[in-house]
């Protein structure tokens, strides 16, 4: 490693090793607390680590570097307006609501009491109080996940101000969506905050879990480094949503660990609008047969955004089903990176492994990385995988005008379009919708660039 | 209505259009014939405003206003209908979406205000009956997986909707059975009247059976080479385009 890096990173270092000590403090956890001793592990393994830099083949198109010269303090509680939590209204769903305001839970904003039958929901401090569940989260923790030189887990288990412990009892459906919402709010200093959420679901239980990560105005510059651990135990169900709305000095890391036994089926929807830099890692294991898995992303970049999806799909055991749909579109200097990686295992026959990435570059100053990884080591599978960029088809456009759709008009049909055929895909039709207006919002706001580029 | 003077044409650098002139009237059907590579598509897609045409001499009038300098959707606005030869296919855009987008967007350039939902509704209904279609193909991604005859009655549908001044029918009736064949010219027949004008591509005279035109154009090698009313198109049909080809060469030649 070079010197100027070793310096770069001595400074983080510093700057973590401080809130570190705020962190203990705030918490005011004894060392004999195990979740104490957790974090002082995860943090001695975030100490032993090197920083992601784009010579990691994991980071080649994405740099951390602007995130970690910042020198982020913890954040904290502060109040959000009745108004703004109405602004988070999903149309037409109930959902049970776990509001955090920069990485603080906010109960008081929370559905406590509305918590769903079968559902236990606590923090994670609290749980770890439970030896069998502390050994279940060290076992989750305990996984590898997908990217290399990930120092952003252990730094959110280190850090993590109020992760949260869920588990669904055998056999429960959970009806309503779990909505948690994490707010981003101005702050004297930037900070930065841990989202996290440790999902349990048990034999034939059924949730969907809905992330929503936004930025209210006046929030400057936030780090949001999340991360969430799934285990689906057989015959299990989980959708899970991400909403990205920060603002666009925020940056994102988000890390998403999965794990599902047989007959399982784990459903990924990313909407990813705001943010600087977006980094998302998402990984699957396929530990027994029979699973079905599906990642459906997009990705809307403008400015000087940077989306970044790297996606894993370990396919160890036969029988199993993953499908990956990806799409996006750039427009002025942004920059998409397409990292999809999936292996077949010698024992995963049978597998049905459908990987496929396109992106719409509308910009000559917009830029897509585009890397689909297929290692296949069995015989008897059916797996592709296909990426593609383009331009918005002109013949299209010439179609939509010559019924007198004026230009601004047919080129916001066929990008909505384009993303559409994602979103679609959403099994709420509540957040399909939700999804697709936010994207008309964006699309609108940004037409103008698209126009005179 | 729409007067053509001198229109050249190049595509790529290389010319199609050689010279066109051409006077259609209010409510007057020309049929244009020809030879494959004769020119007729780029005439039609000219006339439209595709961009890959590029016009290197002559001018066209359309009421009054000159169509070359108009963007395609003030074309459409102005009241030009293309019906194309090969329908776009766009996933994702449903075709009700597309109708209405379309329908309002004439409408508001006109000074309309926009067909609320319930009128739009019974408007669309109304047109796909009308053109025997089930109303269930609305929900579908425009023209995605359509059969050859679907595409074109969906283009006939339009034109039904928009109600065009001047219909530009390209080889609408290539490759259609003869039921589809009788639903793309009653639509048309449908709206003819006094004060609307169509131009109709084709290759094979069997539509001008079900289309009576009042004229009939043959052009070759990118000029309108012979005129006539509908007994041209009958003697075409009978002797191929040979004749015409040799009376052609024989002109330049003098």
């Amino acid at each position: 490693m070079s010197i100027v890096l070793q310096d770069k990173q001595a400074s983080t270092r510093e700057w973590l090793e401080e809130n570190f000590q705020q962190t203990l403090t705030d918490h005011q956890q004894g060392t004999d607390h195990p979740h104490a001793g957790f974090r002082r592990n995860a943090f001695a393994r975030l100490q032993s680590m090197d920083f992601p830099t784009r010579r990691d083949e994991d980071w080649k198109y994405t740099s951390v570097n602007r995130i970690l010269i910042t020198p982020f303090r913890n954040g904290s509680l502060s109040s959000v307006s009745a108004a703004e939590l109405a602004n988070c209204q999903i149309p037409g769903l109930e959902t049970t609501r776990m509001v955090f305001v920069n990485g603080v839970w906010d109960q008081s904003l929370s559905d406590l009491d509305r918590v769903p039958e079968g559902l236990i929901l606590q923090p994670v401090h609290q749980a770890m109080e439970d030896p069998a569940v502390r050994k279940w989260i060290e076992s989750q923790t305990a996984r590898p996940g997908g990217t290399g030189q990930n120092a952003f887990l252990p730094m959110n288990l280190a850090f993590a101000q109020s992760g949260l412990y869920l588990r669904v009892g055998r056999n429960i459906a959970v009806d309503k969506p779990l909505h948690f919402i994490y707010f981003n709010t101005s702050e004297d200093q930037p900070h930065f905050s841990h989202p996290q959420i440790f999902l349990h679901a048990e034999r034939s239980s059924t949730v969907t879990l809905i992330e929503d990560h936004r930025a209210l105005a006046g929030a400057g510059t936030c780090f949001t480094n999340a991360a969430a651990w799934v285990d689906l135990e057989a015959n299990a169900q989980v959708h899970h949503y991400r909403m990205q709305q920060q603002n666009l000095e925020t940056y994102q890391i988000h890390n998403t660990l999965v794990n599902q036994t047989r007959d399982s089926v784990y459903n990924s929807y990313v909407v990813d609008l705001g943010g600087r830099i977006i980094r998302n890692n998402l990984s699957v294991e396929l530990a027994e047969s029979n699973t079905e898995t599906h990642f459906y992303g997009t990705y809307l970049a403008n400015g000087e955004q940077h989306m970044d999806n790297q996606t894993f799909i370990d396919h160890a055991m036969p029988h199993c089903q993953s499908n990956e749909l990806y799409k996006g579109i750039l427009s002025d200097r942004a920059r998409g990176v397409f990292n999809g990686k999936v292996l077949v295992r010698q024992d995963a026959q049978k597998t049905n492994a459908f990987q496929q990435n396109s992106s719409l570059v509308l910009s000559s100053g917009a830029v897509m990385d585009a890397k689909p990884q297929l290692e296949i080591y069995a015989d008897d599978v059916k797996c592709s995988h296909g990426a593609t960029i383009g331009h918005l088809d002109e013949t299209s456009v010439f179609y939509l005008m010559s019924r007198g759709i004026p230009a601004p008009q047919a080129r916001l049909l066929l990008q909505q379009a384009f993303l559409g055929e994602v979103i679609r895909n959403m099994h709420l039709e509540e957040m399909a919708n939700y999804a697709l207006e936010l994207i008309a919002i964006k699309l609108n706001a940004v037409s103008q660039t698209i126009i005179t580029s | 209505m729409l007067h053509i003077k001198d229109l050249q044409v190049s595509v790529e650098d290389q010319q199609i259009l050689r010279g066109i002139n051409l006077d259609v009237k209010p409510g007057e059907v020309h049929a244009i014939m020809g030879p494959n590579g004769s020119g007729k598509s780029t005439l039609a897609n000219v006339l439209a405003g595709r961009e890959e045409y590029e016009v290197t001499s002559g001018t066209v009038q359309f009421n009054q206003q000159d169509l070359l300098d108009m963007d395609v959707d003030e074309r459409a606005h102005a009241g030009i209908f293309l019906a194309f030869q090969y329908p776009v296919e766009i996933p994702g855009v449903s075709t009700m979406n597309f109708l209405k987008s379309a329908i309002n967007a004439q409408r508001t350039a006109r000074g309309e205000a926009e067909l609320n939902p319930m009128e739009m509704l019974k408007l669309l209904r109304e047109k796909t009956k009308l053109l025997g279609m089930d109303e269930s193909f609305l929900k579908r991604s425009l023209n995605e997986g359509f059969s050859g005859g679907e595409k074109k009655r969906n283009e006939m549908l339009q034109m039904a909707l928009l109600e065009p001044k001047l219909a530009i029918l390209d080889e609408t009736d290539s490759g259609l059975d003869i039921d589809a064949l009788k639903i793309v010219s009653d639509a048309v027949n449908q709206l003819r009247s006094p004060d609307r004008s169509f131009i109709i591509v084709t290759h094979y005279q069997r539509l001008l059976n079900y289309i009576v035109p009042d004229y009939v154009h043959v052009l070759y090698q990118g000029r309108i080479v012979k005129s006539g009313n509908k007994d041209l198109a009958l003697q075409l049909e009978d002797q191929g385009y040979d004749w015409i080809k040799a009376e052609a060469e024989a002109a330049l030649a003098q």
